[in-house]
């Protein structure tokens, strides 16, 4: 039985309730205590997200500065519950505002409880999709339209588009100017092992879509993925064009996109929903360009000193640049004094993290820039050296850039009415974890 | 909005000052109550917002029930639905008062917006009162007629409550076979879902007292219905998809065709963005080709992208959800999985709960071609600063060993733990380097060298400690310094407060006196005379039994003490394989991630099972100590020392160790059982005073299932084809049923794993299927289950077996009826019978 949920509860980190749906009889009202008592008082707390107490079992997820409980007594599909509170958080946030918080929920909690209604009904998600919620669910409380103007009817419209088949897109929108945007962002992630060889690369990328577009368009996407391509030189039998073909490891699609047609031709043909959604989501394991190269020296002094070297090399085009790049050096935590030189941005010695926090705001292609500490540490009783290290962090965002070589080839649109429309591309490459061993 | 007043934070139901509020409010709404001046919406809307507020955090505001009734007067729908979440709170502790909102309700419900239709009729649905069922019926028969879509969904989830509420009154009114009608026939995806999903819910519950129910619910996994959903599965919404591929994953298709069919229908529903709906086509794939060797295999292959793709993106939550499918996968086909092994590599800022299974998965995957990278990775995290981690990367180090031919390199990486000169690296290692001995004795004198090096004062847990005494013991010979470690420990003695390590040290001290007596004799004098007024009744007795056994005779004292051994070469699995498939069908759901089936953590919905499946429960999962023990004990029949293999096992043995020591095979129990006379065993010498040995180690296993049955003996299958396409309709089964005389009655025992089986008794039904038996049909309630089969004989002249079956799970006793055409075959068939039910919950 796929039921998700038989009551919701949101909690902030002192464990007061914020909200509390419930759906089913199954569960008893004084869940939240279990929770309170069981998971939050105690080192439980983070350690596994389900858990079972008195025969009901607790899902649960930290958000910003509030836990969102799910309870279920049934065998349920964890999977499912999981997905349905992240779905709805997305939900929250686009009706806040991108916001989602104590002081967020505090502030909305009608609304909270409405959307709560509509969502789930007896244990079983319905509708999650933000465009067609928002048509009548609205901030301000649609005033039935009977009362006040009974010409105006958007509600029994928007009833209509509750449930219907095309469920992402409603009829009629009409934009001046038609506008698409596309981003293809992608999170490289690295595990470097400490003697310089590459343990796991990978990258996990998707396609963000903000479509401002009148009518009913019919989309089709071309990307310089191998599978497309080699379909599309079969289709029209001549030999694929030379150049770089990337291979996808996985794709998932936004619902919108018509799979059984990707998977005969190749090719992501899609009617948009209006506004902003996320088209794609892909993984790739090879050939992946790391954008950074980090080579560290760590070299102990006797007991009480330690020189840190660490050399970053940008390896992209010269023309580009990586922006916000953050190096995170870890030390003991018996750091006493620490001195450094930098080629290029600020370095400093955060104790609380126990590293030195280099960063550097702007970072041009193939250069390289090094920083070299000297660690003073404590003398302690412990003879023992620390073997634990962490490894070496690293965050940056390198615009017009993606790790994989992905590129949109195309981006078609078509409706009846047959319109002008005007496409933007963008690209980025952000760390998603690059951990360097030292 | 303003914010809710900060005083709810600190406001608490017995604090005076939220009485004073809510007489406050009530006040204000009363005055409220008729008013239809302008912005009097807008005031109700803020007086409301506190009392929701104050609902929220738990402070009793049911005192207002009949005022915010009063208000509810209104066009406002955030007004009106602010005022049907409160009535839905409160109504069950109140039900004459929500009587009173019955009126309101009702009127809404014929609202001319749709919205309003729908909203009154979920809160109607929703007030959960039985005596108002009454007032449900109506408008939840015009709901479902309704011309708006909206309002039918609601409808639909509406049958479904009232069913929770008042079963009868549900399907007196006929409202299952209206939402079948629905189901089938409304062009809303949405409404369907809902209509699917209260039908599973309603027909399951049913079945269990009605045998039309039981065949409606079957009815929802026809060939046609199936088909219906599939074909347009894509016009479903995410939520609803799960639903359906759940469906599925239980329907069996007639042939092969049809199998191929509906994965290429679904293949592309792995490419979705949700997580869920990519779980249930994985599911629906593994279980539809279950019969299908080969092309199972393919569908591994198929479902790896996506499953990878699913781990490493979304949440740490979503990514252990995930991973635990992934574990059970592995399991299964560990090859899978094997190229890939570095996904499952550590980040290090994944929580904790993540890693630990990303190490198991490491664990169940290392093969010959990847273990050297597997533990170079693993060793890394033993260094991790998460202490949990590092344990467990080192205690999967072991693992992988005690798998692996090739353990050369691993025994180096086990050893330089030792020199990391962490307590906890150390204890663990300890423990392993010794499970690793008992596997590959060979190794002794590298891991010895090291060993003897590490001071005991360096390890303090008690397992680890256990582990490096016992290698104490057992390499005394090798290990120049035993004695005299062995002699400091004992010195200590009163300092050690684990009994574990006592028993531990009155062994090795013994193990160690024949290889060295001059050394060692006053070492084993101070240990005995310790361990003798030791207030620890095992402690005192295991003492007591060595004094004795040495004044005896020391020649036997030794052959008991320190037998010939050979190498442990499998430790035993923590699972059994039924307990796994189970948790295999029961894919996409919680049983995956507590590694349970669902009986024996979903109490409340098998309450009629409980009796049996807690015992049996108990017998499978926390009394499987006991049901290792068994082997273990033969083991020791054979003079095998024994000691635990995994820590992780020892951990779950811990309480039965506690309550009943002498059977604990924990300790080095070469001896310890033999002071036990509670469990007779069997020794190659043969000391006088100890009671005989029971041979029927078998019997035993039935005592501890407590059944206190023999189980049937299997039968071999005679010659009697039957033919796998038998058809018979109810009436012609009827007619032959009174015709035909029984020519054959039996009553036998089934298996403790046919009883857990039929915690879903459609299993036998497809289980007898397979042995070309088919069910007409079934029922029941448990304990007690009811069956009727057919079969008939392949060839001809076509003959029919008819069969009525009564089970009674909590004795496991079946009674079987024959009734046949050919009365001289009916003898064969019911050996055939009996034999494909032998085999059920295999």
């Amino acid at each position: 039985m796929p039921v998700a949920a038989s009551a919701i509860y949101f909690l902030n980190l002192r464990g007061d309730v914020l909200i509390n749906r419930l759906y089913r009889d199954d569960v008893g009202g004084n869940m939240v205590d279990a929770f309170r008592m069981h998971i939050m008082q105690t080192k439980e707390l983070g350690t596994c997200p389900v858990r079972q107490i008195g025969g009901c079992s607790f899902f649960y997820m930290r958000i910003s500065n509030v836990y969102l409980v799910i309870v279920v007594s049934s065998n349920a599909n964890v999977a499912c519950a999981f997905k349905f509170v992240v779905e709805a958080v997305a939900l929250f946030k686009s009706y806040f505002g991108g916001q989602f918080d104590e002081d967020s929920i505090r502030n909305n909690f009608v609304l909270i409880y409405e959307l709560l209604d509509e969502i789930m009904d007896f244990g079983y998600p319905q509708n999650l999709s933000p465009e067609i919620l928002k048509l009548y669910i609205t901030q301000e409380g649609v005033r039935s339209p009977f009362s006040s103007k009974p010409t105006d009817k958007p509600v029994p419209n928007a009833t209509l588009q509750v449930t219907g088949a095309v469920g992402w897109r409603r009829e009629g929108l009409v934009y001046k100017k038609n506008e698409v945007f596309l981003d293809i962002v992608e999170s490289v992630n690295l595990l470097m092992s400490s003697k310089g060889s590459v343990l796991r690369c990978d990258v996990t990328g998707k396609i963000l879509m903000k479509c401002f577009l009148s009518g009913m368009p019919d989309l089709k996407l071309g990307l310089n993925d191998k599978v497309g391509l080699e379909k599309e030189s079969q289709l029209k039998s001549r030999p694929a064009k030379s150049g770089k073909t990337i291979e996808l490891d996985d794709v998932t699609f936004h619902q919108c996109v018509n799979l059984t047609r990707f998977n005969s031709e190749k090719t992501v043909s899609f009617v948009p929903p209006d506004g902003e959604f996320e088209l794609m989501k892909y993984r790739i394991t090879e050939g992946v360009n790391l954008p950074f190269r980090v080579l560290p020296t760590i070299k102990e002094l006797g007991r009480t000193r330690m020189e840190v070297n660490v050399k970053v090399k940008s390896v992209f085009g010269a023309k580009m640049f990586a922006l916000g790049v953050v190096v995170k050096v870890p030390v003991p935590k018996q750091t006493a004094k620490t001195s450094f030189q930098v080629t290029s941005g600020r370095a400093k010695y955060n104790a609380a993290l126990n590293c030195i926090v280099w960063k550097i705001r702007k970072f041009p292609g193939q250069t390289e820039s090094t920083m070299s500490a000297e660690v003073e540490l404590i003398s302690t009783m412990a003879e023992k050296k620390s073997s634990t290290k962490p490894p070496i962090q690293m965050e940056f965002q390198v615009p017009m850039f993606t790790a994989s070589g992905l590129r949109v080839r195309f981006l078609k649109v078509w409706e009846k009415s047959g319109y002008n429309t005007v496409e933007w591309v963008r690209y980025i490459t952000k760390a998603g974890s690059y951990e360097i061993r030292c | 909005m303003a914010p809710p007043p900060q005083f709810q934070r600190s406001s608490s139901p017995s604090q005076p000052s939220g009485k004073s509020e809510i007489s406050d409010l009530k006040l204000q709404l009363r005055q409220l109550a008729g008013s239809r001046a302008p912005g009097a919406d807008d005031a109700k809307r803020e007086l409301f917002k506190k009392v929701i507020s104050h609902m929220t955090v738990g402070v009793d505001v049911s005192s207002l029930f009949s005022e915010m009734v009063m208000c509810s007067a209104t066009s406002d729908i955030v007004l009106k639905k602010m005022c049907y979440l409160y009535v839905g709170n409160y109504a069950k502790g109140n039900p004459d008062l929500a009587l009173l909102t019955i009126n309101f309700l009702q009127r809404d419900c014929r609202d001319e917006d749709p919205m309003i239709r729908g909203l009154a009729l979920r809160s109607l649905c929703s007030l959960r009162v039985t005596n108002l069922v009454e007032y449900l019926v109506g408008p939840l028969g015009s709901g479902l007629k309704d011309p708006n879509a909206y309002v039918r969904t609601v409808a639909a989830m509406g049958v479904l409550k009232l069913y929770h509420i008042s079963a009868s009154a549900c399907v007196d009114a006929d409202f299952p076979s209206m939402l079948k009608r629905l189901m089938l026939n409304d062009p809303d995806s949405q409404v369907v879902a809902n209509c699917l999903s209260s039908l599973q819910e309603i027909w399951s519950a049913e079945a269990n007292t009605s045998e039309e129910a039981a065949r409606e619910r079957e009815a929802l996994l026809s060939k046609p219905l199936v088909y219906h959903l599939l074909n347009r599965i894509k016009e479903f919404n995410e939520w609803a998809q799960c639903l359906i591929l759940d469906l599925i994953s239980n329907y069996i298709p007639s042939d092969n065709d049809e199998i191929f069919d509906i994965m290429n229908l679904l293949e592309d529903r792995l490419q979705h963005a949700n997580g869920a709906v990519v779980l249930g086509t994985i599911k629906v794939f593994l279980h539809l080709t279950l019969s299908m060797a080969d092309v199972h295999q393919q569908v591994y292959e198929r479902i790896k992208a996506p499953l990878l793709t699913l781990m490493s993106s979304g949440s740490p939550e979503q990514s252990y959800a995930v991973l635990s499918h992934l574990h059970l996968l592995v399991m299964r086909a560990p090859v899978l999985f094997s190229s890939d092994y570095k996904h499952f590599y550590c980040q290090y800022s994944e929580p904790s709960y993540v890693k630990k299974l990303k190490l198991e998965m490491l664990t169940a995957i290392a093969n010959e071609s990847n273990t050297y990278e597997i533990v170079t990775e693993l060793c890394e995290y033993a260094a991790n600063v998460d202490v949990s981690i590092a344990r467990e990367a080192i205690r999967a180090v072991g693992k992988i060993a005690l798998q692996q031919y090739d353990v050369n390199a691993i025994v180096d990486r086990l050893l330089q733990f030792l020199e990391m000169e962490k307590d906890y690296v150390t204890a663990e290692t300890l423990v392993l380097v010794k499970d690793l001995l008992r596997k590959y004795p060979q190794w002794s004198h590298d891991c010895i060298a090291v060993v003897g090096n590490i001071s005991s004062k360096n390890v303090q847990e008690p397992k680890a400690k256990s582990a490096l005494i016992w290698m104490l013991g057992e390499y005394s010979q090798d290990m120049p310094e035993a004695p005299y470690i062995l002699e400091n420990l004992i010195d200590n003695w009163d300092d050690e407060h684990s009994s574990e390590v006592r028993l531990h040290l009155l062994t090795a001290v013994m193990k160690c006196f024949f290889k060295r007596p001059p050394e060692t004799q006053n070492a084993l004098g101070a240990a005995l005379a310790a361990g003798l007024a030791d207030f620890r009744q095992d402690v005192h007795d295991r003492a007591l039994f060595y004094y004795r056994l040495l004044q005896y005779d020391e020649s036997t004292a030794e052959r008991v003490v320190n037998p010939p051994k050979q190498a442990v070469s499998v430790f035993a699995d923590t699972q059994s394989s039924e307990l796994k498939d189970r948790i295999f069908d029961e894919f996409n759901s919680l049983s995956v991630i507590y590694q349970k089936p669902s009986y024996m953590f979903t109490g409340k919905e098998h309450r009629g099972l409980t009796d049996i499946s807690e015992e049996l429960g108990n017998l499978s999962v926390e009394a499987q100590p006991a049901a290792e023990a068994l082997p273990a004990q033969i083991y020791e029949a054979n003079d095998v020392d024994l000691l635990l293999s995994t820590s992780e096992k020892e951990e779950v043995r811990g309480p039965v160790n506690n309550s009943s020591a002498y059977r604990a095979p924990d300790y080095d129990s070469t001896t310890a059982a033999l002071v036990s006379s509670q469990v007779p065993l069997e020794a190659d010498l043969s000391i006088p005073g100890l009671p005989a040995y029971n041979p029927q180690v078998s019997s035993a296993i039935d005592d501890l299932l407590g059944l206190g049955l023999s189980v049937a003996p299997t039968p071999a299958p005679p010659p009697l084809a039957l033919n796998p396409k038998a058809a018979l309709d109810p009436g012609s089964f009827q007619r032959k049923w009174s015709q035909l005389a029984i020519s054959s009655s039996q009553e036998f025992c089934i298996e403790p794993r046919a009883v857990v089986a039929l915690a879903t008794p459609q299993t036998l039904l497809r289980h007898m299927q397979g042995h070309h038996i088919q069910c007409i049909a079934s029922g029941g309630q448990p304990p007690s289950f009811k069956f009727f089969f057919y079969a008939q004989r392949a060839g001809q002249p076509p003959s029919f077996f008819l069969v009525e079956c009564l089970v009674n799970s909590s004795s496991a006793r079946v009674q079987v009826k024959i009734k046949a055409d050919d009365g001289a075959a009916a003898g064969d068939f019911s050996a055939l019978f009996q034999a494909a039910l032998s085999k059920f919950g295999e």
